[in-house]
């Protein structure tokens, strides 16, 4: 096996310094909100898992692309590594934002437009997972697993735009905010900087990640090859 | 109307942002902590095979 890439061991080092600063922020920088008190701290991870989760699906597309047009399949392991960290960043973004709701909403849960499409999302591409695990043959397992991956990313975009073009009391972030939305608030310049940060640090937990479940990946190939060709 | 919008202080929904953050750290781990199983397992199973192989 090969040993751990300098890179991918500095890049660990880096990832684990930005996440701990970045808790630091969120705890200790960041003002208490006015309105909705402590727990509107959950709002700088919950947004920055969901822009993991549609990283990952977005990666998981152009991967599926690159994989129809080259046919390396090194691309689809990619793809489904991309695609099984954005299920579990994905599952954090909408647990967190029940657990917001219920104080701030009075629910733990709503049909709203953009919750609907987030676990509408979240679904299809624990699908993804299901239908890989339904076909035997690898080739035409990485073929239909790229096509599902760019088809299934038609529900990214919806879930992002949902909040911007249905009726929806999902407060948002970039932008201006519906007349019904319930929650919102507006940033301090420190409520910013903490929020910023913390996109940057779950981007490099996300590129961590998906370099670890890509060398993980590659070492279940490497056992299965080693079986076929023991059973030969 | 918000029925927090007369308030004085921010609410105390402190319990509600450990919930939040305990789930958070507590998901981040058992993902990490199954990669890290799933590596070692096969590991394991590599070593036996190579091992299978130079006896064959």
């Amino acid at each position: 096996m090969q040993p751990k890439p300098v890179l991918l061991v500095y890049l660990d080092g880096f990832t684990t310094v930005l996440f701990v600063l970045a808790v630091g922020m969120v705890f200790f920088y960041a003002p208490t909100e006015a309105v909705m008190g402590n727990v509107q701290r959950v709002f700088y991870f919950h947004v920055a898992s969901g822009w993991v989760g549609m990283l990952s699906f977005m990666a998981a597309a152009i991967s599926g692309i690159i994989y129809l047009r080259s046919g390396k399949r090194g691309w689809d392991l990619a793809g489904l590594s991309a695609v099984e960290i954005g299920i579990v960043f994905i599952f954090i973004n909408i647990a967190t934002g029940a657990i917001w709701a219920r104080p701030i909403w009075n629910t733990w849960w709503t049909w709203d437009p953009r919750l609907t499409t987030a676990t509408i999302m979240e679904l299809i591409y624990a699908a993804y997972l299901m239908l890989r695990q339904g076909i035997e043959d690898p080739d035409r397992r990485a073929r239909f697993g790229a096509v599902y991956a760019i088809l299934g990313f038609v529900s990214v975009p919806l879930t992002f735009f949902s909040a911007r073009l249905f009726r929806t009391i999902h407060p948002i972030v970039i932008g201006t905010n519906q007349p019904g939305a319930a929650g919102d608030f507006d940033m301090t310049p420190r409520m910013a900087q903490t929020f910023m940060f913390s996109l940057l640090a779950f981007t490099f937990i996300f590129i961590d990640l998906l370099w670890h479940r890509i060398r993980l990946g590659r070492l279940e190939e490497k056992v299965e090859q080693l079986k076929l060709k023991m059973m030969v | 109307m918000n029925p927090m919008f007369f308030q004085q202080a921010p609410a105390e929904t402190t319990s509600y942002m450990i919930f939040g953050y305990a789930l958070i750290f507590g998901v981040m781990f058992i993902y990490l902590f199954s990669l890290a199983v799933r590596r070692r397992n096969l590991l394991a199973t590599l070593a036996m095979l190579q091992e299978l192989e130079k006896q064959a």
